[in-house]
């Protein structure tokens, strides 16, 4: 099964604030533990207790951390989307190819008031423009061919211009040339993570996404949502496969580590989902319980893989493109 | 105690000079190399350099897809993410980046920034740019440039909006071109707040400087030319009731150095002979936002050019060099295309020490933005030949004295 971790860096009241050396060590024992990625929370929605914003939190751990994934939340509000193309494919290039991005179908309440958008956007508006900024991103991160760069010096040939290719999009909302100045990833494409789907996203998740986190609810349900978007998958021409649906599961420490280990495996066994997203709070004291207790009970039944298989954050996902599949 | 001066290692991918990528010893994968980065910052640390800088443009630096190509320049790291990660393998450099305020919001540039000060121990600084090319405005559905005089409103609000978040300013801003409603949540800065750098020089650009900036990063050939924007920026601060040491002025300069003059000189030489000519009258064009210098005469003179609303300013030092040398267009262009419009010396590091020691003790500079023409060659040679000289003449530190960019630099901590 696949397993995600995602961190609530902002601390909870009263504890204290995670500061850097904390995050890197938990990461790194998420790592030993062989973890397919850490999703690093992110919000411009309001005040927050710690003191970094994701993508450059996700930067730093790329270079204490080697084979473990790295996501950071984005929003589709606060960055234009040749911006965020480009931070994501440096951060891709920087963690050599263990980089993805969440973006949240959800519109923050607060956030584009501070992204000089007081009126805000209509819920329709918000999804059209989101898919319209996916398919951006996507595409800006397709610019350049895997073999583009030539690094002929006595040639003269940095680059073979062919395959530099521009996106030309022009849109309801955005128009965007192209190309990146950022060179392709080693996975192909950063990972695309989506997560807060009303009925309304489902398609547009099934088309785009590598990774969908879906809320957590009875096994049954989680069977039938599970079931709908791998068909949506396979309509929009998909391999099934090549979309993962992680149930999300907030880890509470007194269910203790065998009721957790036996809840993912009743799920997992019921065909309910590809595996895990488990939520933690930015507490000490949740931090080192995973890691002391749950993941241990996880390994013992077999349920997180031993070591890694590749080195990028698709190979960890069994996912198609790029890097050493 | 004297003065000391501040050092900036400008950072840029395979090296400053335009053919730099094509030198056999220069590092060509730079782009998309994290380890490398890695090593000149460290490299610079080691030195005790005040800041290692990177420039920014979203979007390609040449239009022409074949010029472009023979160039290094259309790849490479985004600086913010490239920036982040060495805030984590060094611990005392300070670490400053470009920014645009014309494709950018003010309340998500001043959150990434805080957030890269935070990771740094207080050591980041954003260089404040407006955008002048086409092609990045291309890349942001617009249809055409801002006037100059728009474009700099635009960043005196955005940069009016990133210090009062940063100074932790409470009531929301509903202005013309932004509107945030919320402070930034995130703790106060390690510094009191990030360092503002600023490069513009034309007449609007020194205001917006002599009112926001910390630092001002300044291209300028002659002595005489970094004396008179020194003394005219340093003279407008009054008004903004700041003091002339506020600002720390930093021209750039690219230096060639060896343990002999002629030794260096055969290493610029051999970089001047990489530069295929389109690729430098391509560069010179840019840098004149004019699109059709291949017509005229390659060793004939600069045509008359009409006014830009492009780089005024940049424009300006070009033609006066052209004119005031007689130097034809081929001249030209491997002239600026070898130091982009910077200051250059070649030499051994007594006399570039020399140089630097003038403009320095002339009051036409308070510090200087390092540009190695290759990487990582150059940055050691500047790095082992000039520093020590530097040092031994009391004019560098030999050691780190503050944490902070702002101690390095010795800034006020603002309130």
């Amino acid at each position: 099964m696949h397993l995600a971790i995602s961190l609530n860096i902002a601390a909870a009241t009263g504890e204290a604030v995670l500061d850097f050396s904390r995050i890197s060590k938990f990461v790194r024992q998420a790592e030993a533990a062989g973890v397919d990625m850490v999703a690093i929370s992110d919000t411009a929605d309001g005040p927050s207790s710690s003191p970094f914003e994701a993508t450059t939190l996700l930067a730093a751990l790329a270079t204490v951390t080697d084979k473990i994934g790295l996501v950071a939340a984005a929003s589709t509000v606060a960055h234009q989307p040749y911006n965020l193309a480009r931070r994501f494919a440096s951060l891709d290039i920087i963690s050599h190819g263990r980089a993805g991005w969440h973006a949240t179908m959800a519109q923050g309440s607060r956030e584009a008031a501070n992204f000089s958008r007081p009126e805000g956007f209509s819920d329709t508006d918000f999804r059209r423009r989101a898919e319209e900024y996916i398919g951006i991103v996507q595409g800006l991160w397709q610019g350049w061919d895997a073999d583009a760069l030539l690094f002929d010096k006595t040639g003269g040939r940095f680059h073979d211009p062919e395959k530099m290719h521009l996106l030309d999009h022009k849109g309801e909302f955005f128009s965007v040339r192209g190309p990146l100045n950022v060179a392709r990833s080693p996975q192909d494409t950063p990972v695309l993570v989506l997560s807060d789907l009303s009925e309304a996203d489902l398609d547009i998740a099934a088309r785009t996404a590598d990774v969908i986190l879906l809320e957590s609810g009875s096994v049954d349900s989680a069977k039938v949502r599970f079931d709908d978007l791998k068909r949506r998958a396979m309509a929009a021409g998909r391999d099934p496969d090549a979309v993962k649906v992680l149930t999300s599961i907030s880890f509470a420490p007194d269910d203790g580590p065998a009721a957790t280990a036996d809840r993912l495996e009743t799920q997992l066994r019921a065909k309910s989902c590809d595996g895990f997203n488990i939520q933690l709070s930015a507490q000490h004291s949740a931090l080192g319980d995973f890691v002391d207790h749950i993941l241990p009970a996880l390994r013992q039944r077999g349920l997180v893989q031993e070591g890694y298989r590749g080195t990028t954050l698709r190979s960890h996902l069994r996912l198609d493109g790029g890097g050493d599949q | 105690m004297t003065a000391r001066m501040k050092l900036g290692a400008f950072l840029w991918a395979t090296g400053h000079h335009i053919a730099a990528w094509r030198h056999p010893k220069a590092h060509v994968t730079a782009g998309i190399d994290i380890d490398h980065y890695i090593q000149l910052a460290r490299t610079a640390e080691a030195a005790k350099f005040d800041m290692v800088f990177c420039e920014d443009a979203a979007g390609l630096r040449e239009a022409n897809v074949g010029i472009a190509s023979q160039t290094s320049r259309s790849i490479g790291f985004e600086p913010i993410s490239l920036l982040s990660a060495l805030a984590v393998q060094t611990s005392r450099i300070g670490l400053v980046s470009t920014a645009s305020t014309s494709y950018n919001e003010p309340y998500g540039l001043a959150r990434t920034f805080l957030s890269l000060d935070h990771l740094s121990g207080g050591r980041a600084g954003w260089n404040l740019v407006t955008s002048a090319s086409p092609i990045e405005a291309a890349n942001f559905g617009s249809t055409g440039l801002k006037p100059h005089a728009d474009r700099y409103e635009r960043a005196r609000e955005f940069a009016e909006v990133v210090t009062g978040l940063w100074h932790g300013k409470a009531s929301g801003h509903d202005g013309q071109s932004f509107s945030v409603r919320d402070p930034l949540g995130l703790p106060r800065s390690p510094q009191g707040a990030p360092v503002m750098v600023q490069a513009g020089a034309s007449d609007v650009g020194r205001d917006l400087a002599a009112r926001t900036a910390d630092v001002v990063f300044t291209a300028a050939q002659t002595f005489e030319e970094a004396k008179a924007f020194y003394d005219d920026l340093k003279g407008r601060m009054a008004t903004y009731g700041r003091e002339p040491d506020d600002i720390k002025i930093m021209p750039g300069v690219s230096p060639v150095v060896a343990e002999t003059e002629a030794e260096a000189r055969e290493k610029h030489e051999e970089l001047q002979a990489l530069i295929p000519d389109d690729v430098g009258v391509a560069l010179l064009s840019s840098y004149l936002s004019i699109s059709d210098l291949w017509r005229y005469p390659i060793d004939g003179p600069l045509p008359e050019l009409p006014e830009s609303e492009g780089m005024k300013s940049r424009q300006a030092l070009v033609v006066e060099q052209s004119r005031r040398d007689g130097l034809s267009i081929r001249q030209l262009a491997r002239h600026f295309a070898g130091a982009r419009g910077h200051w250059r010396i070649v030499g051994t590091a007594a006399q570039v020490a020399d140089e630097l020691q003038a403009w320095f003790e002339g009051g036409a500079a308070d510090g200087f933005n390092v540009m190695p023409s290759y990487f990582p060659g150059e940055l050691d040679a500047f790095a082992t030949l000039v520093v020590p000289e530097l040092q031994r003449r009391g004019l560098f530190r030999r050691d780190y004295e503050g944490r902070t960019l702002r101690e390095h630099l010795g800034l006020k901590r603002p309130a």
